[in-house]
């Protein structure tokens, strides 16, 4: 172990790499203590269980298979918290349930959570997941393995992984290897990093040999971040508030004038 | 593997055939990763699309059981386009010697079969020689009886669209593997060749590994960094089983089991012990006597001497076998169905899943009197008495289960695919009454030598055993026996005494005068008065950055990482590829430099292949039971007559038909092609994973891939129920429906292949049918493993009740 770099983290997600295997699921399940899931035949094309993130499983291998004419392809993709530069969630959450750290990690308080889900109406990309099972349900996603990088250690996902699919360090290493990836082998990868400029930048770069909506990805999405849309009004708020007490304390004392004259001059009408 | 994993860094292409390590070897993906970083093309031949293709470059995929075909086109690409490594092949391989007249190959046969005996007089293929009893050469290949002419000659037939009809390949994608493969001729261009059970469970799997061997040569591919045969061993440590000599045929370190012939050691040395072929061969197997009385010695020490033949008696000699078919798997579970085998000891092992037919296997150990299960789990085998549709009270056989540990809760060594042996600690204590391999083997052996101290038929072999691996059986006495050592004070060749009770340092020092012991002499050098080399972890790389680390772990034989690095430079000790060197003569030090030379001797004369009696590499092979060339024939089931030759199967294939249980069915009943295969998640039979919860969420129940154009005609979607069925049986499991498995169009019309993984039984957290119920008693010609790799089947959409 040693004494990590203070400087904020990242992981690469490089699906050209990914052969499916989903050791990562099961470090996963392992460091979180998740229970295993009960399942019957699998939910997607494929292998892939479960269909979706949910409070056992925070992060999910989803199996593509792309046919290009006769070609058949099988792709993978890595569902998983993007651990947002200026995370919607952690702006969302009533109680500050959710943090982001310095070293990277949007960390999770669960015994703040009263679990409201607002964080999952406000995620982009539909991370936190409730534990509907649960008499007293909080929201479940991944923690960054928060504690074992602040130990010096990399993720559970990352540590596991055989092909070195997931990368990890510090982000800006971890940006720089992803755009050399795409530059050294364009023919492998679209020249697009899943993660980057997304609502303002994430701690999880995806790269992949095929568009991102193909894989289970959600695209489309802003650059601005996500807290961003709110608080051009949001911080109105204050200033609103304040003009109102204003505007209604001087209708008041105007009122209250009026009322005080009218009453001195003995109108008994 | 000639090679080791490591080593696939090195190679500019790849070529998987027959495997799939993205899913059955997935560590190794990481080597894999980072030579497809260094620009590398990765080739993956399958009859389904799965794990591993989606990282290679090239998938081309093949009908199952068509592996000659495919890689006989490509040695006629090579040989047209002169993509041949010449001064390689012409110096280091028997391409220039010459043939007698007595071998010729027509309609599909070889000279010398006897259809009677369903066997080749492999004296028929034996060389021309000349005045001094040596085999004739030409040097110039263009004698039309040398070996490159007839090897030439019988792939002539074996022309693009001759392959592409037999495997169904598209012609496109072969055309690109053949010429991406086959640029690997350039002395400084080197190709790899991954496989695994794909490639070895046919009928004719040994020569589907021939024909790899002969391609590998042709391109100057052994002996090189990035190049090799390399074979992904299919269990953890099944290197080192059979390294250990636990197959019926072999001793440790791959000596040969006596027969009853061998009625005494002189008459068993001078059978197994190889005369060189040539003066320019080492031919270090010359030395077998050294290796065997080592042996001996280790096995009954005082007891083996030179006036009682070193006690050669008591080792078990092979007979015929069962109804004179050998000793392997297949006629062992016929000899039980019979009633022939009262006990047996099942230790690590799950044949009533993972045995070819299996039906037929859990019917003979119905018959035993006693078994003994030494495993983790109490699997389908241990529980056969009382699977699904069996009365307990019926069956009268005696189990015991003894728990065993895993690998994590015991030490020692385990050997990969690469014969490295890596030495592990112990990293937790067992549970409960688990106990190692290694305890539960030395308790029995201690109680039965008790038992044989009073009387017992023919005790002597087991009374005098040497046995003593320490009241708590301690591996490292057991390692540092397999390396061996000094029984008497003795002076070593170049006058240094060494006393009695030293390790030997390397197998040259083993003697055959009663003077040295060693339980295996491949692992001689490996535990040393240095230590226990296998316990190394110096991940500093050797002077030539090839990646072969010679001092992490230990590597046999004598570390060298390369097998055959001679072959990788020319008759000077200049390597062909002086970027990616493997070992050079330094010609001031008078040293070679880098890996183990495999030969210490100076550059030369002497040939690099030195364990073969030829010392080159065999493109013509007259050991091989059914033929020296590879030859396509269909497997035993196929839907299609053979369209190049008038032999539809080896004609050497051991075909069980003496039970019920061994049904064969034809195409009209089982049109579509069936085939076995494994996943990442799970493990063999499942006897591990079908036990734990996580994996099993990930993937619960057994199921069948079929190919969107099947399953459209026969009304099946995903998730449907289907009933599988061959003439040996049919079994339900979930259909899973994809585009990666798509039908071959094979000699005119369009067959459906379907794959089975054969992960689940009746036992563990979620049950599934047995696919290897469906798989027939079917053998290789040479080593009889079974061809579970392709049978016939059909399949239905279960109705629903």
């Amino acid at each position: 172990m040693t004494t990590p770099s203070a400087k904020p983290k990242a992981m690469i997600q490089d699906n050209t790499r990914c052969i499916g295997c989903r050791a990562c699921m099961i470090a996963c399940k392992s460091w979180n203590n998740r229970p295993a899931d009960h399942t019957e035949f699998f939910a997607g094309a494929g292998y892939q269980n479960p269909i979706d993130l949910d409070a056992n499983n925070y992060t999910l291998i989803t199996f593509n298979e792309i046919v290009t004419g006769a070609q058949p392809d099988w792709v993978f993709g890595r569902q998983l918290c993007m651990h947002c530069e200026h995370p919607a969630c952690a702006s969302a959450c009533p109680t500050t349930a959710l943090t982001k750290t310095a070293l990277g990690p949007v960390v999770f308080n669960e015994s703040r959570c009263i679990g409201c889900r607002a964080c999952m109406q406000a995620c982009p990309f539909l991370i936190p997941k409730y534990d509907y099972e649960n008499l007293n349900p909080k929201i479940h996603k991944c923690t960054f393995c928060a504690d074992r990088i602040e130990a010096g250690l990399k993720p559970a996902c990352a540590t596991v992984c055989p092909t070195g699919a997931i990368s990890f360090g510090d982000r800006d290493d971890m940006v720089a290897e992803a755009k050399r990836r795409i530059a050294t082998a364009p023919g492998t990868y679209i020249p697009e990093i899943y993660g980057l400029d997304e609502v303002g930048g994430t701690s999880v770069l995806h790269l992949s040999s095929v568009p991102f909506e193909q894989i289970g990805y959600i695209t489309g999405l802003p650059k601005t971040p996500m807290p961003d849309l709110t608080h051009r009004w949001l911080r109105v708020t204050p200033h609103f508030f304040a003009l109102l007490y204003a505007v209604f304390g001087a209708l008041t004392w105007i009122m209250h004038r009026r009322s005080s004259r009218s009453e001195s001059k003995g109108d008994t009408m | 593997m000639t090679n080791h994993w490591i080593d696939m860094i090195n190679a500019d292409v790849v070529m998987i055939m027959g495997g799939n390590p993205a899913e059955d070897h997935p560590i190794s993906m990481n080597w894999l990763t980072r030579t497809k970083e260094r620009g590398a093309y990765i080739l993956h031949v399958d009859p389904r699309f799965n794990r591993t293709s989606s990282i290679a470059d090239v998938f081309a995929k093949l009908r199952s059981g068509t592996d000659i075909a495919f890689v006989g086109g490509m040695i006629k690409y090579a040989i047209d386009n002169n993509r041949i490594q010449q001064e390689y092949v012409r110096e280091y391989t028997n391409a220039s010697w010459i043939v007698g007249d007595g071998y010729g190959f027509a309609d599909g046969l070889f000279a010398g079969f006897d259809p009677a005996k369903k066997s080749y007089d492999r004296a028929r293929w034996v060389w021309a020689l000349d005045g001094q009893g040596q085999p004739r050469r030409d040097p110039t290949l263009k004698h039309p009886r040398c070996v490159f002419q007839l090897l030439k000659a019988h792939f002539s037939r074996y022309d693009v669209d001759t392959v592409c009809r037999i495997t169904g390949t598209p012609k496109e994608a072969y055309l690109r593997v053949c010429d991406l493969y086959t640029s690997t001729f350039a002395p400084d261009r080197a190709g790899t060749w991954l496989y695994a059970m794909g490639t070895a469970q046919h009928s004719h799997g040994t020569q589907n590994v021939r024909s790899y061997a002969i391609l590998q040569l042709l391109l100057g591919n052994i002996g090189v960094a990035g190049g090799g045969v390399n074979a992904m061993r299919g269990e953890s440590n099944v290197q080192g089983s059979t390294d250990q000599g636990l197959n019926n045929d072999i001793l440790p370190g791959y000596l040969r089991t006596p027969v009853e012939a061998d009625t005494d050691l002189a008459r068993y040395l001078k059978r197994v012990t190889p005369v060189a072929a040539n003066p320019q061969s080492v031919n270090w197997l010359q030395n077998t006597p050294k290796y065997v009385v080592s042996l001996l010695k280790a096995w009954w020490g005082e007891h083996a001497r030179p006036d009682n033949d070193f006690a050669f008696a008591y080792l078990p000699k092979l007979g015929q076998g069962f109804q004179g078919q050998g000793y392997a798997f297949l006629a062992l579970t016929h000899a039980m169905l019979a009633g022939d085998v009262k006990g047996l000891f099942c230790v690590g092992q799950n044949p009533a899943v993972g045995g070819a037919n299996a039906r037929l296997i859990r019917a003979g150990l119905d018959k035993l009197d006693w078994m003994v299960v030494v495993d983790l789990f109490e699997h389908e085998t241990a529980g056969f008495w009382k699977r699904p549709g069996v009365d307990p009270a019926k069956i009268p056989t005696e189990v015991f289960v003894l728990p065993a540990t895993s690998a994590v809760e015991k030490e020692g060594s385990i050997v990969n695919s690469g014969r490295w042996a890596q030495w592990r600690s112990r990293a937790v204590k067992p549970i409960a009454a688990c106990r190692p391999d290694l305890e539960i083997i030395d308790g029995l052996a201690k109680a039965v030598k008790r038992g044989y101290e009073k009387d017992g038929v023919f005790p002597e072999p087991i009374r005098h055993l040497a046995w003593d691996y320490g009241h708590e059986a301690d591996p490292h006495k057991v390692a540092r026996e397999l390396n061996g050592r000094y029984l008497a004070d003795v002076t070593q060749p170049d006058g240094t005494p060494v006393a009695a009770g030293k390790q030997v340092p390397g197998f040259a020092q083993l003697r055959d005068d009663g003077s040295t012991m060693s339980g295996n002499w491949i692992y001689c050098g490996g535990y040393t008065e240095e230590g226990n080399l296998a316990a190394r972890r110096d991940a500093t790389d050797a002077v030539n950055g090839i990646g072969l680390y010679p001092k992490w772990a230990w590597v046999w034989p004598m570390n060298r990482r390369i097998l055959y690095n001679r072959a990788s430079v020319n008759r000077k000790g200049e390597p062909f590829n002086p970027r990616k060197w493997v070992i050079r003569w330094n010609a001031e030090k008078k040293a070679w430099e880098g890996d183990v030379p495999d030969g210490a001797m100076p550059p030369g004369e002497m040939n690099p292949f030195i364990m073969l009696a030829s010392g080159v590499g065999q493109l013509y092979a007259p050991e091989m039971v059914d033929g020296p060339f590879p030859e396509h024939y269909e497997p035993v089931e196929s839907p299609v007559r053979n369209p190049l030759s008038k032999v539809q199967s080896s004609p050497c294939a051991q075909v069980w038909q003496s039970t019920e249980f061994d049904r064969y069915g034809t195409a009209e009943v089982f049109p579509i092609v069936a085939t076995t295969f494994r996943v990442s998640e799970h493990w063999q039979t499942g006897a591990m994973s079908r036990n734990m919860p996580w994996l099993v969420g990930l993937v619960p129940s057994a199921f069948v891939e079929i190919g969107t154009a099947l399953a459209t005609r026969e009304g099946i979607k995903s998730g449907d129920r289907v009933i599988v069925s061959s003439a040996r049986g049919s079994i339900e499991v979930y259909a899973l429906v994809t585009e990666r498995f798509q039908p071959f169009f094979v000699d005119g019309r369009l067959i459906d292949e379907i794959g089975l993984p054969w992960h689940w039984g009746y036992a563990g957290i979620v049950p599934g049918d047995i696919a290897n119920d469906l798989t027939a008693s079917v053998g290789d010609a040479n080593t009889q493993i079974p061809e579970t790799k392709v049978f016939l089947c059909n399949l239905r959409k279960k109705s629903p009740t």
